[in-house]
Parts: C-alpha cells; structure tokens; sequence
C-alpha cells in the first residue's frame, strides 16, 4: 500500500512538473510577459527594457531553472499589474474557490446520488424517467445560464439571498447549486446506469429471489459495489469544477476567487498572474485525482495496485 | 458514460463497432426504424436541424430582422407577452437590436466554432489512438502519458492561458476546444483497436503482409467508424457549451459580431432590473441546442449498445 501510495504520489508530481513546463512554454518561448503587458503599438526600446525589468533577457533555460526553482517554495512570479507576489495573490483567492468547490460538491453528492438510487428502484417507471429528465434538462444547460436563472428568480424576484458577492453561507447557495446541477445530473445517471447493472448480477438476484426487497438488495448488496465508480465521478465532477464551471460562475456571482482572478488578470495583460492562477488550479486537479485514486482503494481493494 | 462501454452484457466485451452487418444498407433502415420509435432521437434530429438551419439560411430566412441594426428609442423592448409586441417578438436589447435576429445570427458562430472543433478533435484523437492501440510499446505508453497529462489540464484552464498569451479569437477558442477533447477520442479508439487486432482478419491480413498503415486505414478504421460517430455527437454537445462559455468570458467572438454567450456577457447588467429576456432567451437558445444534441447522442448510444436495444424490446417487469 506504502509503495503504492509513493508511486501515485511521484506521478502526481510529474504531472504537475509537466503541465507546469506546458504553461511555461506558452507564457514563455510562444511570447512573453512583457509583450502581453504592453500595447501592440509599442516601441522596441519599450519592449527591450520592459523585458529587462522582467528578467526575460536571459537565456530561456535561465528563466525555466527560475520557474521552476521557485515552483518548489512556492514562488510564482511578481504579478506585474498589482506590483505584488502572484502566489500571494492567488493563495488569498484560493479558500474562496475551495469554499465553492465544497458547497457544489454537496450539492452534487446530495442530489446526485439518491435520484441514481431513485432510478434504479423504479426502473423503467415514472421516477427514473423523471430524474432521466432532470439530468437531460441540466446537464444541457450551461451553468453561467443556470447562475442568471437562479439571479433572476431567486435573488432578484424573491429576494431570497444576496445577488452577489460572498458574504456569509447564503451567497453561497446559488452559486454551488448553479456548479451542482449538472454535476448532479450525470452523477444521477452513472449511479443509476451501476446499479441496475448490479442487481442483474447473480448476487443480487439470488438476494432478490430468497425474499429481500429491491430497495434492501439496492442498499446492502449492490451500493458497495458502486461506491468505487461513484467516488471516481464524484471526483471527475470536482475537477471539472476546478477547471471551467468555477472560472464561469465566478464571473457570474463575482466571487472572489482564484478563476475570476485568472479573467480579471487577463484583461489587465498580466500573464505572469494568470500563470500562477492556472498552475494552482491545475495542481488542485491533480491532487483532486490522487485523492480519488486513495479512496478508491480503501473502498474497493480489487483496485488494481499496479 | 462512453459510447462504446457496453456494461449490460459483460460477456460482449468486444464493443459494439464490429456488431454492424456488412451492408450499410441495412443499417441505414434500421436505424431510421428504430428512429421512428424513439421520442429522443425524433426530437434530438428536429432540434438539430433546425440549428443547422439558422446558421445556415439564417440571413435568408422571410421575416428576420437585421441582427446588427440598432434602434435607441426601441432599447429593452419585452417580448410578446410581456408588454411587448410582435415587432420584436423576443423583444430587444440594450441597444434595440432584434433578439430573435441575433438568436438565429449566433447560430452560425455557435455551429462554426463547435463542428469544426470537433472534426479536428476527432480526426487527431482517433489517429493517435490507431497508432497507440495498433503499434503498442513506446509509442503507445507516450500517447497515453500525453493523453493523461491533457486530462489533468483540460479546457478552460487551457483557454485560460493561450488567450492570455495571444490574445482572444474565435481560432484560439476552436484549438482549445480541440485539444481539450482530442484525448476521449484517443482512448475509446486505442480501446477498439486493443479488442479489434487480435481478430482473425487482422491477423490474415497481417500474414499476407499488409502494411501497419494499410491495416490502420482499411481494417481497423471502418470497424471504429459507428462508435465515434456516436463520440463526436457527445463531444459536440460539450463543444457547444466550451464555446459558448468562451464566449461569455469575452475570450471567442468580439462585437459587433454575435454569439449567445456574447448576448449572455452583454446582457448581465440586466438580468436584476429591465432586461431579464437577454440572457434568459440566448441561454435558452443554448440549452435547447445543446438538448437536442444530447437526445441525438442518447439515441444513438441506445442504437449501437444491443444489450440496451433488448432491454426496450424486452420490457423488464419492474420491482
């Protein structure tokens, strides 16, 4: 298991080194921070200084060793618009999308999995087609729409909870319900798809045939089995949050967190800044599968070891 | 979740792209067939059409306004229902445009963005995933290192990055797009040809000394078709919604031209007060679109997994 764990751990590791080598690739040999920080119509000599004030004049395998050591402390890169340390700025933005992250994953697990159980039990009847519904419905939807939707029913009509911002649990709500539903929405369908699987199973139809009900054999049978699959989608789900729904629902609910950060930095031309927001937020999918791959082994010890 | 998984019956393992009959005819009747007693697939091919239609004939269309003519006095008119009237039957937005003009005019974008995106992603994906799963070794162990490595750097963050770099434009939008969905592709393809060439009429052809691209091109490729095309219609669907998400960010389309994610971004100082139609029917537009690439998937799913075409025959008495 000890081996194992260092195995995930190194290849982990090396995925961030290589995303991270990606990025600097494009934000250093395609172009340069000091380029996208200045107007197209600059001068060269505007350009040559800017470029030394950067560091950039030296060699590029210079400026990777650079990157690269200052990867390791943490160190990435002065911002050059807010004139402070991107990692800074980013790590102040991170418990804001981490907080989103775990309300929409609530919403997720919580809608997600008893709709699949739902599904499954009456299968082929009015509730499965129901939550088949439901899952067509939100996962066609895209979820800045559903973020306005929810704004103008339930923030601006009902007046529920506050529009905008974050402050305190109640702004909150929309925001992760607007990430979760479609989360929920394939999280419902794969649960539904595993468990109806299951109960075809010999096991769970000699259970059946010596008397249990559905829902018992559903429930002590067959929900083990599924909860390997389920924590591997749940996990997807929350990358997939990591990686576009919180950029986007961000944006919309003008939370203060690291993907708004990244758009807002984009239109100040400061590369250096959405550098380090995408290196974080890759590095959280990363850890987000390594995590996925450790539970999935402490829940099913079949997982293969390799 | 793939196409090409076929869990109900384990005993099927070989996928369900060699499950075709040799004459396409006969495929061609049976799905329209199974077409005709499928709700989903009905609707998904109608919502689809139409799409194609908008972008395609939109300017042509009889009754459609200029998308791009402004008219100030006419700003934020409702919609039919709402105070409107059926000048602007989806009313107007901040500037007085027509937004059923513009609804059909961002069609185009929409359509453009996504199939081209997809034709890309699906053309690298799937020759890769011919040479990973036919060639084996090292190449195949460097295709999927790049394959994982693009898993855990997806779309958005992707876009995130270039856009930075190079500033935004619909082509930069189309190759993150791509590159962000090249790799399902490389691994349901890798996956068939795993299964597919340890067949008999791999291994004569290799025996009568048929080339590794010849077996690629010829054998391998046509018994893939069936399930990518079914991949292709799903990943569409998330093409869409990646553009139009682009597109709300500011990263794709720039004004004037126009775009539903556009519509979206400009008509968000609205959706509070005087304004809510914008964003409400562009978003719709996208959802419905996206629904009825959706229903089109699940049919066709439903078509190419036979375990799931008995169960419908079958009628499973439930609980």
């Amino acid at each position: 298991m000890l081996r194992w764990l260092a195995k995930r751990i190194i290849a982990a590791a090396l995925v961030v080194f290589v995303v991270t080598s990606l990025v600097f690739v494009v934000t250093h040999v395609f172009t340069d921070p000091a380029t996208v920080s200045l107007p197209l119509e600059a001068s060269q000599e505007d350009r040559a200084s800017r470029r030394a004030a950067l560091g950039l004049d030296r060699p590029l395998s210079v400026q990777y060793w650079d990157f690269l050591s200052g990867l390791v402390v943490g160190d990435l890169g002065e911002s050059f618009f807010q004139t402070q340390p991107a990692s800074k700025l980013v790590f102040e933005r991170l418990p804001a999308t981490l907080r989103l992250v775990a309300g929409a994953t609530a919403v997720t697990v919580l809608m997600g999995a008893p709709m699949g159980m739902l599904a499954a039990w009456w299968e082929r009847r009015f509730a499965d087609h129901a939550v088949l519904g439901f899952s067509m419905a939100s996962i066609s939807a895209p979820p800045f729409w559903i973020g306005y939707l929810l704004i103008i029913v339930i923030a601006a009509q009902l007046r529920w909870v506050p529009t905008f911002g974050s402050s305190g649990f109640k702004s909150l709500i929309l925001p992760s319900f607007a990430i979760g539903l479609a989360s929920a929405g394939r999280l419902a369908q794969m649960t539904r798809r595993g468990i109806v699987e299951e109960l075809r199973k010999p096991y769970a139809v000699t259970a059946m045939s010596r008397g249990f009900s559905r829902s018992y054999t559903i429930v002590h049978h067959t929900f083990r089995n599924v909860a390997s699959g389920f924590v591997t989608m749940t996990g997807w789900e929350v990358t997939r949050m990591f990686t576009g729904y919180t950029v986007v629902i961000e944006v919309v609910f003008s939370w203060p967190g690291v993907g708004r950060l990244a758009v807002d930095a984009i239109f100040d031309r400061d590369l250096i800044l959405v550098q380090a927001a995408v290196v974080v937020l890759a590095t959280m999918v990363v850890l987000t599968n390594l995590l996925v791959d450790i539970a999935r082994r402490l829940i099913d010890p079949r997982v293969d070891l390799a | 979740m793939t196409a090409v998984e076929n869990p109900m019956d384990p005993a099927d393992g070989a996928g369900t792209g060699d499950a075709a009959p040799p004459e396409s005819v006969t495929v061609m009747a049976e799905l329209r067939s199974h077409l005709w007693k499928s709700k989903a697939g009905i609707s998904g091919i109608v919502i689809c059409s139409l799409f194609v239609l908008a972008a395609v004939a939109g300017p042509w269309l009889p009754l459609i306004k200029d998308p791009t003519k402004q008219s100030l006095p006419d700003r934020l008119t409702p919609p039919v229902g709402w105070g409107g009237t059926w000048a602007h039957p989806l009313g107007t937005d901040q500037l007085g445009r027509d937004i059923l003009a513009r609804l059909i005019d961002g069609a185009r974008i929409s359509l453009l963005v996504s199939v081209t995106a997809v034709i890309i992603a699906a053309v690298l994906g799937t020759v890769l995933g011919l040479i990973a799963g036919y060639m084996g070794g090292k190449i195949d162990t460097l295709i999927v290192s790049a394959a994982d490595v693009q898993m855990a750097f997806p779309g958005v963050l992707a876009g995130l990055i270039l856009v930075a770099a190079f500033g935004p434009s619909v082509w930069l939008v189309i190759i993150v797009i791509a590159i962000s969905s090249w790799m399902v592709f490389t691994r349901v393809g890798r996956g068939l040809v795993f299964t597919l060439k340890t067949s008999l009429y791999v291994e004569a052809s290799e025996l009568a000394g048929a080339s590794s691209r010849r077996i690629m091109w010829r054998h391998l490729l046509p018994n893939l078709v069936s399930s990518l095309i079914t991949l292709c219609v799903l990943e569409l669907a998330a093409a869409i919604l990646s553009e139009s998400a682009f597109a709300f960010l500011g990263f794709g389309v720039q004004p004037p031209r126009s775009s539903w994610g556009l519509m979206i971004q400009q008509g968000r100082n609205y959706v509070t007060g005087d304004g809510w139609w914008i964003v409400t029917f562009a978003g719709m537009a996208i959802a419905i679109v996206v629904l009825g690439v959706n229903l089109l998937s699940l049919w066709l799913q439903s078509f190419n997994d036979v375990a799931e075409r008995e169960q419908i025959v079958l009628e499973r008495p439930g609980g």
